[in-house]
């Protein structure tokens, strides 16, 4: 009687949880079968958590499917292809404009006039490349329109 | 990996909808994601653990990047959201969606995730913690905790 009373004063409280779980070692388990068998109130909650997680595990959450996944997945993988095709295409530009720009600056058969004026060419063709692109990148965060298709 | 993805996008986006609030942030979040580990496979060691707990931190970390990020006033107002019920889901089982969904709403977001990782997702305790970073002998506590709520939260939306 003793033990029936002290098993009722010590509800097993978090261990029903992992009691409905499997996460509980044996004697755990054992500590809540033993306590259940006394305590109606631990073993209505057991019960009425066990429900609540079956239902919890049946509802629907989210409304997007697999096939939507994969499709916005081929997409991310077009992007990310797209993203590296561009990095190597720009990187390979900058790299042989640049050994062009030093090969014509150290070339001591053209004047510093000559090599004066065509950097100034140049010099404006960069700044509007770099005037048009950043015009282009805001205007590409702030356009909310831009995933419309047509 | 792309089909293992694809399966887990699911999950993922309900974990991400649980903490932000919000579908279609929620979607942006999962995508992000994808992006993020199409873009570099090798971040994912297959050697430390499987793919969905691994999977489910990123989506996580990503969703707290874009909470960090949020204006003021930008809420989670969306939870409350109701699909457009499946053709193959009886009105019962929708109905009892709709209920599960408004009660989870109203649980703070860290026992949302949580009971979304354990009871929708079907995570281990160990995966759990490993997902939240927290130490694994605090993941049951937690999650009787959110379980409580949770049955609290029907019981009054059943009233």
């Amino acid at each position: 009687m003793a033990s029936r009373t002290k098993n009722i004063d010590q509800h097993v409280g978090e261990l029903l949880s992992g009691y409905i779980d499997g996460e509980l070692t044996q004697q755990e388990r054992q500590r809540v079968d033993v306590h259940c068998e006394v305590c109606a109130e631990c073993l209505e909650l057991r019960d009425e958590l066990r429900d609540m997680r079956r239902d919890v595990g049946d509802a629907r959450l989210s409304e997007i499917g697999e096939d939507k996944w994969r499709e916005t997945m081929s997409d991310t993988t077009v992007e990310v292809t797209r993203g590296i095709g561009w990095l190597l295409l720009i990187g390979g530009f900058l790299a042989v404009a640049g050994i062009g720009i030093y090969e014509f600056l150290i070339d001591p058969s053209i004047g510093w006039l000559e090599k004066l004026l065509v950097a100034v060419i140049y010099g404006g063709f960069v700044a509007l490349f770099i005037s048009v692109l950043r015009q282009r990148l805001i205007e590409r965060k702030s356009d909310k329109y831009k995933d419309v298709e047509i | 990996m792309q089909q293992k993805l694809a399966q887990l996008g699911g999950g993922a986006h309900a974990l991400a909808t649980q903490i932000l609030g919000n579908a279609d942030d929620a979607a942006d979040a999962v995508q992000d994601a994808f992006e993020t580990v199409l873009g570099s496979p090798e971040s994912y060691d297959a050697g430390k653990g499987p793919l969905r707990p691994w999977f489910m931190r990123v989506v996580r970390n990503r969703c707290l990047d874009m909470l960090r990020r949020r204006k003021p006033g930008d809420d989670a107002a969306d939870l409350l959201h109701d699909p457009a019920p499946g053709p193959e889901q009886s009105l019962r089982q929708e109905q009892r969606s709709t209920v599960i969904r408004r009660a989870i709403s109203v649980l703070p977001a860290g026992q949302r995730e949580i009971i979304v990782l354990r009871d929708y997702m079907d995570l281990s305790y160990a995966e759990i913690a490993d997902v939240l970073a927290v130490a694994p002998g605090t993941v049951m506590s937690r999650l009787h905790r959110a379980r409580l709520a949770l049955k609290e939260a029907l019981e009054i939306d059943g009233k």
